[in-house]
């Protein structure tokens, strides 16, 4: 059908909306409240146009046959401008941080607004949690992160309480974050257009560490910060800066600089081990991964009779930290009490996993990957132009496996590369599990081991995860990532997380994968060094102790 | 009155011969409109509801009457419950609905056992199986909103949503809804039993500066002089409201249909009509309206969430003296945009009362401005 836009004549499907046509035709329309993929809720009123001669919301409306709009007529500029200045006036005014700009901001500089008639009203007390930290004097109710805590992650954590314009985000029944069955994947404060929601930081503490000569600082990173630390500093999507984070990581002056998929070869060891072990005995499946804190509190929330299919491993950067202030203190004969653990992780989760008291973290500090280019912003480092440098010793080899962890599906694919090789004792021939890559939010396959067909699944974001949960009792083995896309989405990462960038940060992860010349985590040197000095074998007494862990029951609300 | 003539089921019964296109047929013959106040056409309302292939189709009465100085509804539970849940039943039966809901306003709680025993006699006599769950809402004036009523009866907070879908064709539990208002409901038995059923009539609530306000039945187009001598009014009328959405005129003698009503920037609705007289500032009421807004905006979208208040606080500064010329333009500008770009029907007429006040009453405006 045809209709008309700024008087261009516009062919267009009949079951899309203005703004859809508005985007495929690269006509610009702000708009504030509208997430990916969900149903349009019409609540910002900024993608206002002028249909017929009427003024109409671009996200939810479907065009006629015929109709003329208007996407810059003075009516609409009018509009927009007023709606604008009622969005600032729930908003308080000295919000920027170090002036970083949000998507709030950036509209305002847009649609040219130098006025604001209306003084904000908002008191509302900050909501501290351990690692997610709402500000309801920012927030300009546009839903998205409820529809994110809900629709996307099914938690449901937060909704809207009050009405008028006492309407506010509030946590279940008034009580604050930390009392409720949030998960802490951070998802809310990626949805965040205003930076109302943010991870509690701990940027102060990091760089009194660093400035601190008695301190020996060791920092770790997480598989998914390669592919993604880069988009911090203007650098393309996808762009894998491995080298370059290492560099500026040093220069910052972090004494020594470890690689977190060594704790994920770890991981894949205990982990594989304890798979075939119940393989063995005939145990109890389907046994469900224990990488993702988040996923870790959605199970003990609301899935708690899980418990015992559980893996008891310790996640990546817990293993890696543990390692590193028993096994790398006593061989470099530094004192432990001198040694500070910081992690960079895409994850917000991370910081309330390392409050839990039952793991006795061995990692001090747990910053996201936003942190992390603030500190390196901090120290006025020039990211773009590093060279490329390794990682330290003793505790930087990876392999391709461990790196794989960044992205859903990755857990498995390392795991299983692991697994079959331990129980068939023959290499694989195949490495790639394409089944399990990609963006799909459910996937699954089989392998035999030893003759005994093993069914897989993996899943990543709330929703799916309790899709998945519904059918489990016909897998073996289920991987669970609480982020949508798995780590490279996680809540930490770099903003906007978008469909298009999430799939280029794992064909980065991917990329890397390939790249490494190992690509088996028991073919992992250091690992067979480490179980060789210092642990003996996977599952062995002290592995047991340092490497493992356990959960609890908590209530559903 | 007619409203309160009594059917007895024999309306069902005849509704039953005649099946669900005649009934249909029969509505849309005699004219039914609904009577909430946007008079679409009932028969053509059911139409779409039937013609929606589903496994589940609901009937909805609205009765959460919110709008100030409507009283109507409150009159047909009373005095005429058994009409309204005949007018459910033969809805029900048209497009094979198996449940229907009476979403009752929150002040009205005290009515729910009267109807709650109607309900179960009427539908003892019927030996209908038809499920009618009587709902009390929670006291939102918002939630008389079509949309904001299945947003509430589906247990989710009683916001409304854009429309389309349309509840006839995607309605509660995204299912065909049939979504009317109780006086459309009770007219039903009677639009299809009796011949001499006048389309024309209406209910009027009437209040205000009067001594004898309460409801009338009267005809559409009745003379706004004769109906405000009905009232008895103690002063001389100064202005009308035709309650808080519907704006307001200076008092003249004119008939009241919507056309002259919707000429004046007014919309009539459901026949409420709020008298006025000299004795009141019209600032005042715009502040208790202005009020009443922002206190029963839902907090959705952004116009009418954010505008009804700083409405409100602009109103409240003219009213002390302090408001310059600036303020007058800005409160205008404010209600124009909250008028035009608000979501459901609440925002977008949530100041016309404003905007009528202040193309007729404007004097009064700058009168208390410095």
């Amino acid at each position: 059908m045809k209709i008309k836009i700024d008087g261009r004549e516009i062919e267009c499907e009949k079951n899309k909306t203005i703004l859809d046509i508005c985007d495929e035709n690269s006509i610009e329309i702000p708009k504030l409240c509208l997430i990916e993929d969900l149903k349009p809720e019409a609540r910002c009123r900024l993608c206002i146009v002028e249909m017929n001669g009427k003024l109409a919301t671009s996200c939810s409306i479907y065009p006629n046959e015929g109709c003329n709009i208007l996407t810059d007529s003075q009516k609409v500029i009018k509009a927009r401008k007023i709606n604008m200045e009622l969005l600032m006036a729930g908003h308080i005014r000295n919000c920027a941080v170090n002036g970083e700009s949000n998507e709030l901001c950036r509209l305002l500089d847009k649609l040219k607004i130098e006025r604001i008639r209306f003084e904000p009203i908002r008191k509302y007390k900050q909501d501290l949690s351990e690692s997610v930290i709402r500000d309801d004097n920012k927030c300009i109710n546009c839903g998205k992160c409820i529809r994110a805590c809900g629709e996307i992650m099914e938690v449901y954590a937060i909704d809207f309480a009050g009405k008028g314009h006492n309407e506010h985000v509030s946590p279940y029944s008034g009580h604050r974050l930390h009392d409720v069955a949030c998960i802490k994947c951070g998802q809310c404060i990626a949805a965040c257009p205003v930076g109302a929601i943010y991870e509690r930081e701990h940027l102060y503490e990091v760089i009194k560490a660093l400035k601190n000569k008695k301190k020996h600082v060791v920092v770790q990173t997480a598989p998914a910060i390669r592919a993604a630390i880069g988009e911090e500093f203007n650098m393309p999507a996808g762009s894998l800066v491995t080298g370059k984070m290492v560099a500026a990581l040093r220069r910052c002056g972090f004494d020594r600089i470890f690689d977190t998929p060594l704790g994920a070869d770890m991981t894949i060891m205990e982990e594989a081990s304890e798979f075939l072990e119940r393989v063995k005995k005939n145990g109890l499946f389907p046994m469900i991964t224990t990488c993702c804190p988040s996923w870790i509190k959605f199970m003990e929330h609301f899935e708690h009779e899980l418990i015992p299919n559980m893996s008891t491993c310790k996640s990546p950067h817990e293993m890696l930290g543990i390692l590193t202030k028993t096994y790398y203190a006593e061989k470099s004969g530094i004192n432990k009490k001198d040694i500070v653990v910081v992690s960079v992780m895409p994850c917000v989760a991370k910081k309330f996993e390392s409050t839990r008291p039952e793991l006795k973290s061995a990692v001090d500090y747990a910053i996201t990957t936003r942190e992390a280019a603030k500190i390196i912003r901090y120290f006025k480092i020039d990211f773009r132009n590093l060279p490329g440098e390794d990682f330290d010793n003793p505790l930087g080899i990876a392999t391709g496996a461990g790196v794989m962890f960044g992205a859903s599906g990755g857990v498995m694919e390392a795991a299983l590369r692991t697994a079959y090789e331990f129980a068939a004792n023959k290499p694989l021939k195949k490495l790639e599990f394409n089944q399990i890559r990609g963006m799909e939010g459910i996937k699954e396959g089989s392998i035999a081991l030893n003759g005994k067909k093993i069914n897989y699944a993996v899943a990543h974001g709330g929703k799916n995860i309790r899709r998945l949960l519904e059918r489990k009792d016909k897998y073996h083995f289920i991987e669970m990532m609480a982020c949508p896309g798995g780590c490279i989405g996680g809540g930490g990462q770099p903003l906007p997380l978008t469909k298009e960038i999430l799939q280029k940060r794992m064909n980065a992860i991917y990329e890397e994968d390939s790249r490494l010349p190992i690509r088996k985590s028991h073919e992992n040197p250091i690992v067979r060094t480490i179980y060789k000095e210092y642990l003996e074998h996977p599952l062995s007494k002290k592995a047991e102790k340092i490497l493992h862990t356990r959960y609890y029951k908590r209530s559903e609300f | 009155m007619q409203i309160l003539r009594k059917t007895e089921l024999k309306a069902f019964k005849k509704a039953k011969r005649l099946g669900a296109s005649g009934i249909i047929k029969i509505l849309k013959q005699k004219g039914l409109v609904g009577r909430g106040g946007a008079a679409f056409p009932t028969g053509t309302k059911w139409e779409f509801a039937l013609n929606t292939k589903a496994n589940e189709k609901f009937v909805i009465c609205n009765a959460d009457e919110g709008e100030p100085g409507t009283f109507k509804d409150k009159f047909i539970i009373k005095y005429n419950p058994e009409a309204l849940v005949e007018g459910i039943l033969i809805a029900a039966y048209t497009i094979k609905a198996r449940q229907a809901f009476i979403y009752l306003r929150g002040e009205y709680s005290y009515l729910e056992n009267h109807l709650k025993r109607v309900v179960s006699k009427v539908l003892r006599k019927a030996k209908s199986s038809l499920k009618i769950g009587i709902i009390v809402g929670a006291g939102a004036y918002v939630c008389g909103e079509e949309t904001a009523v299945i947003e509430s009866i589906e247990g989710f907070r009683g916001q409304p949503y854009y429309k389309p879908p349309y509840p006839p064709t995607q309605g509660l539990y995204g299912e065909p809804t049939i979504i009317n208002n109780v006086e459309t409901f009770a007219n039903v038995p009677q639009a299809i039993l009796f011949n001499d059923w006048d389309k024309e009539l209406r209910l009027y609530s009437l209040s205000g500066n009067l001594t004898n306000p309460g409801i009338y039945e009267l005809p559409v187009g009745y003379s706004l002089a004769e109906l405000i001598g009905l009232g008895k009014p103690k002063n001389k009328i100064k202005a009308v409201y035709f309650g808080c959405f519907g704006g307001c005129i200076p008092y003249s003698d004119i008939k009241l249909t919507p056309e002259n009503v919707c000429g004046k920037n007014c919309a009539v609705g459901a026949f409420t009509i709020i008298a006025v007289d000299e004795k009141q500032s019209i600032l005042d009421i715009a502040e208790n309206i202005a009020k009443f807004y922002e206190h029963e905006s839902c907090g959705k979208c952004t116009p009418c969430r954010e505008g009804t208040k700083r409405i409100c606080d602009i109103i409240r500064k003219i009213k002390s003296g302090k408001a310059g010329k600036d303020d007058l333009a800005d409160l205008k500008e404010l209600a124009e945009n909250i008028q035009e770009t608000s979501l459901c029907g609440l925002g977008q007429t949530a100041t016309n009362h404003l905007l009528t006040a202040l193309q007729y009453f404007k004097k009064e405006f700058e009168e208390r401005i410095k």
